[in-house]
């Protein structure tokens, strides 16, 4: 086969991939079951991985399946980049014409950043933190697909339905699309998320970087790119020009990496940078550039890390660790910050959280919503219940499904509907029949427990108009409550209700 | 040179093309507020109502004198040895055996359903929490049961709904059972559309006067409601007036005067059809339940067309009466039917 038909495979692999890595994102949108494979991508991840494993100080069993990365690393180099990840698929699909000659004012030493990234976010982890994480590319595809492409999607959807349901001869082919769609691919509750704007100007941003150079991110920034490219430097089949070589620098004008330097005096692909696309080979003149075996490791670059510069990233890591610590939180806990089911302490979670937001986006109810400070600033982007946008469901464990790293632990329904994760707390002053003598009760209507955890008292009282009248009060049993916040959720109060959960 | 202006006429009127045609597009959009525009197209005296032509019966729910069918004497089905009964009331181990015998001493489901109806089934699907075993909600081969008589006399289409307020649509079908047994029947379990639901005039209503309702259940020919009958912490019990506000999105406002807007929303729907499982109760700790010891096996269903009388008599599974109950008593005070269990023909059948 020639290394044309081999680079149409590439495509086909990359595509292939890439609508499988779709299908997946819709297959775990506010479910209560999980299909199986549904963190394949985030499980081959070595960036997480390492991250995760590091920072928890334990072997994480389902991160087994990022050896299976490292050792095709190892042996063939960054097919990871070139073949497989999808935010690296995307970035090669968005390419502008001046891209390429915008990139040569470029100093290659801007490379250099995706390795202090990739030793900062490491030196992060190894003193517990995994705050950097947020920059694993899966994550940051996965983060903006699920709060803000999707919400998009779907109000957009809902949107046109309601103008065109106003046209009732639609209404039967409107009926009929929706029983296709609603509750398969459309979720039946419109999703919402904060913080949808900052993720999406940080998704964004990393696509129009692709103005200044062809795959910016991957180039420059990626670190997961950087760990797969140190790996590189060792595997053992490499991308090699050989002898008959002219120098035309074809192979450099289409590498979309730029992994060739065309520096005259040593005209060479630098393995580390090189992501397999084997479009080089296929542009190849005298057909001379293939994989050759290679024991020795790949040459120094001149923007490979040193070890001054790692020991640099060692301590930026140490400072952040420092300064992520010492935030507020460190002296005042968020009464508000609830975790999901089944986390019990919050050092671990936040050492065990890869920041990936599979939580959010299977959650039934949307409940999981992405934190900005209210868990500390190393806490950013960790899922946090927020019972006002949404519940969590008693008859649901799906959060556990989902979660690559067994932060949120994965438990049986029976167990899950025992842990507590807050204590609601009526604020008499506001809720309706306490403060206003007017007939409510909705929280112990919706209260899940099978012993309801809010309990009602009939009491003689003076309505809002003045009347005597009867009406029934609730209040909290502490013991029974596990926190759901469903009770929150539905107080019919303007704003905050009057009754909320706290964190227990 | 000539100089090109910085944008051409051509690309100009592109642009506003565009603009205009998605500024045409987004006027069509209706905000959330209840505009004369978005109640324009609901006829609030479509639904099945005493008055109008749509039900099949000739029946009343509010005057039982007049309770002979006008219709059985032309039904195909083999008529009935007695006539039909105000209110039925089946006991028997076979929830699907009851359902049927209820349904026929009610003059059968030809009394209801003509050929090429268009049938929707509301039972009470409030959660996706727990199996059929823990009364939570309606049993799924009543359910079924119903399904099958509606296809059987001649309906095109049989859709059974709800809008839980615990864990979404599809979780709770597949939990309750419910999705299975209508499938298995040959009906469809239908996802309530948020974009369809319409603001609607209630034309009676005391304390509420609009509402926001799906209008599909307002449109179909006929609206089948299945409560199961359990505690309920606000109202004492739910039954079949408080089913209907699975209908309605936003219940939380119902709230404030839950017993008279209950009532008020069942003069806008009027169910032609009730039909009240009490296979099995919840007797405490409701509606969500989830403690076996708060569940009694009854056995029994009651049917009738009067939402208040089968809800009146399902107190009485409770040691209570209709007067403890108070959309029960704001129900008949408005007129929707009939509360007063010695007024009117109730057969009572045991089935072994």
């Amino acid at each position: 086969m020639s290394w044309r038909s081999w680079r149409r495979v590439r495509q086909a692999v990359q595509i292939a991939f890439f609508v499988f890595y779709i299908i997946l994102i819709f297959s775990v949108v506010q479910r209560r079951v999980a299909p199986p494979l549904a963190d394949i991508f985030f499980r081959l991840d070595p960036y997480s991985a390492l991250g995760a494993m590091l920072a928890s100080r334990q072997w994480i069993a389902k991160f087994a399946l990022a050896l299976v990365t490292v050792g095709v690393t190892l042996i063939i180099g960054r097919v990871w980049c070139g073949w497989i990840c999808p935010l690296g698929s995307l970035l090669e699909w968005v390419s502008f014409k001046k891209a390429r000659k915008r990139a040569a004012s470029i100093s290659p030493q801007w490379r250099l950043a995706k390795y202090f990234l990739l030793a900062t976010s490491l030196a992060l982890a190894l003193f517990g933190g995994l705050t950097l994480l947020v920059f694993d590319p899966i994550a940051i595809f996965t983060r903006t697909l699920t709060t803000a492409i999707l919400p998009g999607l779907f109000y957009a959807v809902n949107s046109v339905e309601t103008a065109l349901y106003q046209v009732s001869f639609l209404s039967p082919a409107l009926d009929g699309f929706e029983g296709l769609v609603r509750g398969v691919v459309i979720p039946v509750e419109q999703p919402a998320f904060t913080q949808n704007l900052a993720i999406a100007t940080l998704f964004f941003g990393l696509i129009a970087l692709n103005l200044l150079a062809h795959r910016f991110w991957c180039r420059y920034l990626c670190p997961l790119g950087a760990l797969l490219g140190l790996l590189s430097k060792f595997s053992l089949f490499r991308p090699v020009i050989g002898t008959s070589c002219t120098q035309c620098t074809r192979c450099a004008v289409v590498c979309k990496p730029g992994a060739i330097d065309t520096d005259p005096e040593d005209f060479h692909i630098m393995p580390a940078e090189c992501t397999v696309c084997l479009d080089c080979m296929a542009n190849c003149k005298p057909g001379d550039i293939r994989f050759r075996y290679r024991l020795k490791p790949a040459q120094t670059e001149e923007f490979d890390i040193s070890r001054r510069q790692a020991l640099g990233a060692l301590a930026s890591g140490a400072v952040g660790v420092l300064l992520l610590g010492t935030d507020l939180r460190l002296r005042q806990d968020n009464p508000w910050q609830i975790r999901p089911p089944g986390v019990n302490e919050e050092d671990t979670f936040l050492s065990t959280c890869i920041r990936c937001s599979q939580c959010m986006k299977i959650c039934p109810t949307t409940a999981l919503q992405p934190a900005l400070t209210q868990a500390g600033l190393e806490g950013l982007w960790t899922p946090l219940v927020v019972p006002r946008v949404g519940y969590c469901d008693y008859g649901c464990t799906a959060c556990g499904q989902v979660c690559p790293s067994g932060a949120i632990p994965l438990l049986t329904l029976e167990k899950k509907r025992s842990m507590v994760i807050g204590k609601a707390s009526i604020d008499r002053n506001r809720c309706l029949p306490w403060a206003s003598g007017m007939q409510c009760i909705v929280c112990e209507e919706m209260c899940p427990t099978p012993q309801k955890a809010i309990r009602l008292e009939e009491a003689e009282v003076i309505d809002s108009s003045g009347q005597a009248s009867t009406v029934k009060r609730p209040s909290v049993l502490r013991d029974l409550c596990i926190g759901c916040g469903i009770c929150e959720h539905y107080c019919p109060l303007e704003g905050d209700a009057a009754i909320r959960v706290y964190d227990a | 040179m000539k100089r090109r202006p910085p944008i051409s006429r051509r690309t100009f009127i592109k642009l506003t093309a565009t603009v205009a045609a998605g500024a045409a597009l987004a006027s069509c959009t209706p905000r959330q507020s209840p505009t004369e525009a978005s109640t324009a197209r609901i006829n609030p005296t479509l639904p099945p109502s005493p008055t109008t032509e749509t039900v099949p019966s000739g029946t009343s729910p509010s005057t039982p004198e007049q309770s002979t069918p006008t219709e059985t004497s032309t039904n195909p089905e083999p008529s009935p040895t007695t006539s039909p009964a105000y209110l039925a009331v089946v006991h028997g181990p076979d929830p699907a055996a009851i359902t049927r015998a209820a349904i026929e001493a009610l003059g059968g489901m030809a009394a209801f359903v003509s050929a090429g109806y268009d049938v929707i089934i509301k039972p009470n699907i409030c959660t996706d929490y727990h199996t059929p075993e823990y009364a939570t909600t309606t049993n799924p081969t009543v359910v079924g049961t119903l399904v099958t008589m509606c296809l059987e006399a001649g309906a095109k289409r049989v859709r059974v709904m709800d809008y839980p307020f615990g864990g979404t649509a599809t979780s709770a079908y597949a939990t309750s059972g419910i999705g299975d047994a209508v499938e298995a029947a040959g009906g469809e379990m239908h996802v309530m559309i948020p974009a369809k639901y319409t603001w609607v005039d209630i034309p009676e209503g005391r304390d509420i006067t609009k509402v926001k309702i799906y209008p599909d259940t307002l449109e179909a020919d006929l609206l089948i409601n299945v409560p199961i009958a359990k505690d309920h912490g606000a109202t004492r019990l739910t039954l079949g007036a408080k089913n209907l506000m699975g209908v309605i999105l936003d219940r939380d406002m119902m709230h404030m005067n839950l017993s008279q807007r209950i009532a008020d929303l069942t003069s806008l729907v009027r169910p032609p059809l009730t039909v009240i499982d009490a296979v099995r109760i919840l007797t405490a700790n409701g509606p969500t339940g989830g403690d076996l010891a708060d569940v009694k096996q009854m056995d029994t269903v009651i049917a009738s067309r009067d939402v208040v009388a089968a809800d009146a008599y399902a107190t009485t599974l409770f040691g209570l009466t209709g007067s403890d109950i108070g959309y029960i008593t704001a129900s008949a005070d408005m007129g929707l039917g009939t509360m007063d269990l010695s007024s009117i023909d109730i057969q009572e059948i045991t089935l072994g």
